[in-house]
């Protein structure tokens, strides 16, 4: 076996290598180690089926020497191996092209205030299996009470605790620690040759946030049975509501239109639109990733570049791009501090909600769907077409009247911007990329 | 036939045979029915280019081992990346407590298998070759495509390649090695015409070696595809919407095969009675022309392995039978408690993850029907050609998603339209296949399968299909 290296804590690990690529002729270096422990318990009829437990350590770095750009990562974080990979980085940026927009942010003289983010819950360690092994049990339990529901997908529940250091030649060293919970259920309803199913979740920071499993069964069993005996309906161009999640799914794929990347890339269709409009007055969206507690949250990205919160889209005209450094540079413009990776990830992406009621919206229908789930791929964010498999209910004079499946709605996000007609007051942070209903004036759905 | 790529597993792991049964005992001091070790290390190496320079490279190594004990139908797991005895120790001890009885059991003395079989003989692996070697495959594929036309502006490639080297033992005795080579290299065309846009997507590899990109696709037949997909989007129309007859061109339309057959012929879903297959063996579920396999062991094929991940040989797997449901994919736990044979699908993404019964390559049985003849058979319909991907859940609604089509006007493929989704439930569909081509193909060997959030490489094949009514999502 291995003789036990004494661990080095994360910092001096991270600060070591930092100096190590220096003296190995790299121009700069980024460091960034992750600590981990992860539990995660899945329960079915009643029983245990899988329990996850487990620590774990990750590395991943980044050297550019000339301007050119090589990276690296690895879960064996005994120091040889890693003095090797940072060597063959050196080695292999060199083979690399010179690129003049690479290169590590400056040290920023901001700094966030860990401890106000509200990242990290103490008590999420002393929560002890058992408890939740039976708050998971507890869900599914009260799924599966009610009569319409036949079968189960179950239920999970799962915490996670990671620390996070970063470190680079510029002169960056921080670390911090977050938490996270989750609890879920998937249930069917109907029998076996017309099945429906769908599930509900809660995800928080806090533990003592986290909804109680009576919560998530309740809206578990209500979007599962709400599904039942489905009809097909005709082709047509109607008035669509998105409930949040699909309002979430919307804006997620706004993002990957807003991100850096794809802009200076030129595969998203609002490249070179910046300070235009792209959508009606009722579109305002935020990027922030400085709201203490919330999922998207965290004090300074992925090169240490603090976080902010950025005005996207303001009253339809598009106000600003979502940046790491390297697309900042490529576009002539500033980081917004949304470094994820070697990519551009979301903090809080949201859309602002309006003063209507879900209800409200509902009942101004004449005829109309609710989108409310979608199945598939179909997002093409070179044109903004969207075209998805999709789950709804019928609306006719103000009321729900039947649910419908096996249809598909298409569309186009550019399209769609513009035709948000109303917007709902129930934005609800369930996901980093969240929104609430919105009502969207035509949309084409595709049946019999 | 012996994989000359493999290696000791003690001098990967620095873990001995003893050590390993040592482990395996301390995971079922609780008394579990049973217990694996699976043991990986993975070199995985990338290349990308972009704006056209070589923008990055990086190098990721991936060392850990997962300890698995099974107790009834309960599984306990851990995983750990720091291969020290106590840590091991930790993780074997927390996997047992998903046990729960004194009847302390010993592992019995491990056997180490060698296999008879090689399903990815390469002569030039790429984690061997040099970089420069690799950098110009991309260098030769993106300029082949930015040239390709003046209307091609954007160009994006990638190169990935990856060794992985695996070990499982189990409490049965079982000690088993493989090394899995797997390369990819993939081209994004972005095309523009008077301010409109369009993406075309192409891609090759596999199980393979570098001289896979002379002798069987070649870095220019990459980046044409790509950069031609990207040029017919820009003549591409919306597809009509409604319901209509549908042909699938032969290959990419595999996805419909892993979508609305494969996932749910998984036997955790049966086992669970959530697909809707469950109650169906034996029983009339596709059209009579529709035979269907899951084949681990095609030479070469991305989702082929010698062994799976909890060191099960392969065997290919019948799933449908002229129409009647024959077959499905077991892992280890489910064949277990369904009582059924081990077929060798149990795949993990990595040593983080359980397993779970997987795809491999799966595939339609080429028919009768000639391809031109099921396209003359259509008055008026939808040709799917490339796809974006599918998603399927248990009740057997499934969709694909079709990024470049053509409409069929009596008998013939007329107007190229794009972006489409397709939508259907699985019985209905498969019943509805009207015709069986005799051109069997297999899609962009680059597929990766997504399930409870383990990723696996696979491909999938089919003929020229028609279905009889299918509904096609587009614009009115």
């Amino acid at each position: 076996m291995r003789g036990s290296e004494k661990p080095l804590k994360l910092k001096e690990l991270a600060e070591k290598l930092v100096t190590f690529a220096k003296t190995n002729s790299a121009d700069e270096v980024e460091i960034i180690v992750l600590d981990g422990y992860e539990f995660s318990v899945d329960v079915r009829l009643g029983e245990i089926e899988n329990l996850v437990e487990a620590d774990s350590r990750s590395l991943g770095l980044k050297v550019i020497k000339d301007k050119k750009t090589a990276y690296a990562s690895s879960s064996d974080l005994s120091l040889a191996t890693l003095q090797r990979l940072v060597k063959n980085a050196v080695e292999r940026a060199m083979l690399a092209n010179y690129d003049e927009y690479s290169g590590l942010p400056s040290l920023s003289a901001s700094q966030v205030d860990i401890s106000s983010l509200k990242l990290f819950d103490p008590q999420m360690a002393e929560l002890s299996a058992d408890r939740k092994i039976a708050m998971a049990i507890e869900t599914e339990k009260i799924a599966l009470s009610d009569k319409r529901i036949t079968n189960s997908h179950g239920a999970s529940f799962e915490t996670r605790e990671v620390k996070g250091v970063l470190a680079n030649s510029n002169g960056f060293l921080q670390e911090y620690e977050q938490t996270y919970c989750g609890l879920s259920v998937g249930l069917q309803a109907g029998e076996t040759d017309s099945r429906v199913e769908d599930g509900w979740f809660s995800a928080k920071r806090y533990f003592h946030q986290l909804e109680r499993p009576e919560e998530v069964a309740k809206k578990a069993v209500e979007r599962t049975v709400r599904q039942l005996n489905p009809r097909k309906i005709k082709s047509q161009n109607v008035p669509v509501v998105f409930e949040p999640m699909m309002t979430s799914w919307l804006l997620g794929f706004l993002f990957a239109c807003v991100s850096g990347t794809s802009i200076y890339q030129k595969t998203s269709f609002l490249a070179d639109k910046l300070g235009q409009r792209i959508g009606n007055e009722k579109v305002t969206v935020i990027d922030d990733g400085l709201m203490p507690g919330l999922l998207g949250t965290r004090p300074f990205d992925s090169e240490g570049v603090p976080s902010q919160k950025t005005l996207v889209i303001d009253k339809g005209i598009l106000r600003n791009y979502l940046c790491n450094t390297y697309a900042a540079r490529k576009l002539k413009l500033q980081s917004t501090g949304n470094a994820d990776g070697a990519g551009v990830g979301p903090g809080n992406f949201y859309l602002i909600p309006g003063e209507t009621s879900p209800e409200k919206i509902i009942s101004s229908l004449d005829k109309g769907l609710i989108l409310i789930r979608t199945l598939g791929h179909g997002l093409n964010p070179v044109t903004g077409d969207i075209s998805r498999g999709a789950f709804g209910l019928w609306v006719e004079k103000g009321e729900i009247v039947y649910p419908v499946a096996e249809i598909t709605i298409s569309g186009n996000l550019g399209d769609i911007l513009n035709k948000i007609e109303m917007v709902g007051n129930d934005l609800d942070f369930r996901v980093p990329v969240a929104g609430p209903t919105v009502l969207i004036q035509e949309l084409t759905v595709a049946g019999e | 036939m012996k994989n000359p790529l493999l290696i000791p597993f003690e001098d990967l792991f620095q873990l001995s045979q003893e050590d390993l049964q040592r482990i395996l005992n301390t995971a079922l001091s609780r008394g579990g029915d049973f217990s694996d070790i699976f043991l990986e290390y993975t070199i995985y190496n990338l290349i990308n280019m972009e704006e056209d320079i070589i923008k990055e490279t990086a190098e990721s190594i991936s060392l850990g081992l997962g300890i698995r004990v099974i107790s009834g139908e309960k599984t306990g797991y851990a995983y750990a990346n720091d291969l020290s005895p106590e840590k091991i120790k930790k993780a074997a001890l927390v996997a047992a407590s998903i046990a729960s009885s004194e009847a302390q059991r010993n592992a019995p003395f491990l056997r180490q298998a060698q296999l008879s079989h090689n399903f990815y003989p390469v002569l030039e692996p790429a984690h061997k070759e040099s970089l420069e070697r690799k950098i110009s495959l991309v260098k030769n594929t993106y300029f082949s495509a930015k040239n390709f036309d003046p209307k091609i502006d954007k160009v994006k490639v990638s190169f990935q390649d990856q060794v992985q080297f695996i070990t499982v033992v189990n409490s049965e005795g079982l000690s088993v090695s493989d090394a899995r080579p797997l390369v990819k290299l993939v081209c994004l065309a972005i095309s523009e015409k008077g301010g409109k846009r369009e993406a075309g997507f192409s891609g090759g590899g596999g199980r393979v070696g570098l001289e896979y990109f002379s002798e069987e696709l070649t870095p220019e037949e990459i980046a044409r595809d790509a950069a031609q997909e990207a040029l017919n989007l820009l003549e591409a129309k919306a597809p009509p919407a409604g319901e209509m007859p549908v042909v699938l061109a032969p290959g990419h339309s595999g996805v419909l095969v892993h979508e609305a057959v494969g996932h749910l012929l998984e036997a955790d879903f049966n086992r669970k009675k959530t697909s809707i297959f469950w109650d169906k063996m034996g029983k009339e579920v596709a059209s009579s022309q529709l035979t269907i396999y899951d084949d681990p062991t095609i030479p070469h094929s991305r989702g082929s392995y010698n062994i799976d991940d909890e060191g099960t040989a392969p065997k290919k797997t019948i799933l449908i039978s002229k129409g009647k449901m024959t077959g499905m994919l077991q892992d280890r736990l489910s064949a277990k408690l369904m009582k059924s044979q081990l077929t060798g699908h149990g795949r993990r993404e990595d040593f983080t993850c359980i397993p779970l019964p997987r795809m491999s390559n799966t595939y339609i049985e080429k028919g009768d029907y000639d391809p031109e003849e099921i396209i003359k058979s259509v008055r008026r319909g939808f040709y799917a050609g490339k796809y974006q991907g599918g998603q399927v859940e248990d009740s057997g609604k499934f969709t694909f998603s079709v990024n470049s089509g053509y409409l069929i006007e009596n008998g013939k493929l007329t107007a190229p339209v794009k972006q489409a989704t397709l939508i259907g439930t699985n019985i209905d569909i498969l019943k509805n296949i009207e015709m069986v081509g005799s051109d069997l193909a297999f899609g962009l060997p680059t597929g990766t399968c997504a399930k409870e959030g383990q990723s696996v490489p696979v491909s999938d094949g089919c003929p020229t299909l028609k279905i009889v009514r299918m509904t096609v999502g587009g614009q009115k």
